[in-house]
């Protein structure tokens, strides 16, 4: 067997060697990544929704149900004639329609196409920026669009049913979203460190467990980088199989989770499918790393004692 | 091979004068014993060799290496060139006899296929050949300090270092060990062998180095020489 495959199979023997305390720290490790993954989880739901309603932040103009299809793409040209309003776009009943169906889910739509689709015509209006940042000037914005109505020869075709503005609602979710990102990173790396003064700790539990070896290998003529691979390759596992467990749970928790609040929430959640195989390959690589700098943490400090110093005579 | 000059060794943490201004050379293919008492300075002189320790002053020369300009990354390769004999074996309780020999040579790299053909023919050469699935507790002393022999021999050195090692085994055996290290020593590796018996260091007739309160009091490789 190649020294390599060697220092493989004794950084597995030492995992399981010392079993009780590889797991006692697989099981901190795995509570650390879950709740970093729950973080980055509701951080992902909280900015889709936010970006849902971010999306109604450019202010929806619904126009009243029985105008045909020519009225209103004409009536276009009168809502971009407000003062402040600087684009307008129109939204056909079936895209309207689709975007609800992205929120809420396919089961609700079913019977709803064609002639069956209960979306008025509507317009994305978009107001300059000054008038976003003034709740008063807005208003007023707001209230014109609301008098819009198609006159053509004198004759009223038609006009602006509702205007929906979510503006107040997504500056406050966009707060939150900073809030809860911000929280989330700050949790995550605490985590991060907790899960590295774990990992260095088992090591070093490992390492204290043989350092009759230690000392034999380092008086043979032992370099320090072969001392030290078996206790990385034990930390990298450790972090492995943690990253691993956590996504799994992570998968589990989520779809339970999602199975008993879908049906209560107006927009529908991001599933942790989606992200898992981003989360699982940062789990892999995050566990791994912390894995080797906690390894390396234990290990430099006591390969610097000589002789009977390791064994602490 | 060894050469000491004006090594002096202080420790900071005591203040203890280990080693003051020791001279001495020591030449390939010797066989030396290394007598005093206990507190000499005799385990400072081998820790220096194996550079576990450094010199307050004075230069070290082993195996042409300059111990107080080598990089603390090349001290392993210095260890390769030497094999030490521990007084109290240092063998690994849950490794056999076999294990506990080849896994010097694992530790500095060999190949399996070569450690295969080697760890027999140390055991034998040691005369252990029958005991290689044993662990280390079914021995004797004597025996468990033939396996630390061996184990200081598998991956060739120039030089074996034995600090006590009949310290632990009875006295019919601690001769049968120094005749294994002299029968090793003609085979051309230089022999170092620290030691309080006298009548065994006597009853060998070989070079003899007296280290008293951190200082050589007597060397028979001197003209003046006095037996002790």
């Amino acid at each position: 067997m190649s020294s390599f495959g060697y220092l493989i199979k004794e950084g597995f023997k030492n995992l399981f060697n010392n079993r009780m305390m590889s797991l006692a720290s697989i099981g901190v490790l795995v509570s650390c990544l879950v709740l970093t993954g729950s973080a980055v989880w509701l951080t992902v739901n909280v900015t889709n929704s936010v970006d849902s309603v971010s999306d109604s932040n450019v202010t929806k103009v619904f126009l009243d149900d029985d105008m045909d299809r020519l009225h209103a793409v004409a009536i276009g040209q009168d809502l971009l004639a407000v003062d402040h309003v600087t684009e307008v776009q129109f939204i056909e009943k079936d895209e309207a329609m689709e975007g609800y169906r992205e929120q809420l889910g396919d089961e609700i739509f079913q019977n709803m196409t064609g002639k069956g689709n209960p979306f008025p015509y509507s317009y994305s209006i978009t107001v300059d920026a000054e008038t976003m940042q003034n709740v008063d000037q807005y208003d007023k914005v707001v209230e014109e669009l609301k008098q819009v109505k198609l006159v053509r020869n004198g004759e009223e075709l038609g006009g602006v049913a509702s205007v929906n503005s979510h503006r107040e609602l997504a500056q406050k979710l966009t707060t939150l979203s900073s809030l809860v990102t911000m929280m989330s990173f700050w949790i995550i790396l605490a985590l991060a460190v907790i899960s590295l003064f774990i990992i260095a700790n088992t090591i070093r539990m490992t390492m204290f467990s043989h350092r009759f070896e230690i000392s034999i290998m380092k008086s043979v003529g032992a370099t320090n980088t072969f001392v030290r691979i078996p206790f990385i390759i034990e930390g990298a596992v450790i972090g492995l199989i943690s990253a691993i467990v956590s996504v799994g749970i992570l998968y589990i928790l989520s779809n339970v989770l999602i199975g008993a609040i879908k049906d209560i929430l107006p927009f529908k959640l991001t599933s942790f499918t989606d992200i898992m195989w981003y989360v699982a390959g940062s789990f892999a690589a995050a566990g791994i790393v912390v894995g080797i700098l906690g390894s390396l943490m234990s290990i430099s400090r006591f390969l610097k004692r000589e002789g009977n110093e390791i064994l602490g005579w | 091979m060894i050469e000491f000059k004006n090594v002096s060794k202080v420790y900071s943490s005591n203040g203890a004068h280990a080693l003051d201004n020791v001279t001495l050379s020591i030449a390939k293919g010797e066989f030396v014993f290394i007598v005093g008492a206990s507190g000499a300075g005799k385990s400072t002189f081998l820790k220096l060799i194996m550079r576990e320790e450094q010199p307050t002053s004075g230069s070290i020369t082993v195996n042409d290496m300059f111990l107080e300009r080598l990089p603390r990354r090349k001290v392993p390769y210095l260890r390769r060139t030497m094999g030490i004999v521990f007084q109290d074996f240092r063998l690994i309780s849950k490794m056999t006899v076999y294990e506990n020999v080849a896994f010097a040579m694992r530790c500095v790299g060999k190949k399996g296929s070569t450690i295969k053909k080697r760890v027999p023919y140390i055991l034998d050469l040691v005369g252990l050949s029958d005991k290689a699935n044993d662990h280390p507790n079914e021995l004797s002393g004597g025996e468990q300090q033939r396996v630390s022999l061996a184990r200081a021999l598998v991956n060739n050195p120039s030089m074996i270092i034995a600090d006590e090692p009949t310290g632990n085994v009875d006295p019919e055996m601690s001769y049968e060990i120094i005749e294994l290290l002299s029968e090793i020593n003609k085979r051309g590796t230089t022999v170092l062998v620290v030691t309080h018996e006298h009548d065994l260091v006597k009853s060998f007739g070989k070079r003899v180095i007296n280290i008293e309160s951190g200082r050589v009091v007597a060397d028979s490789a001197d003209e003046e020489y006095i037996a002790i």
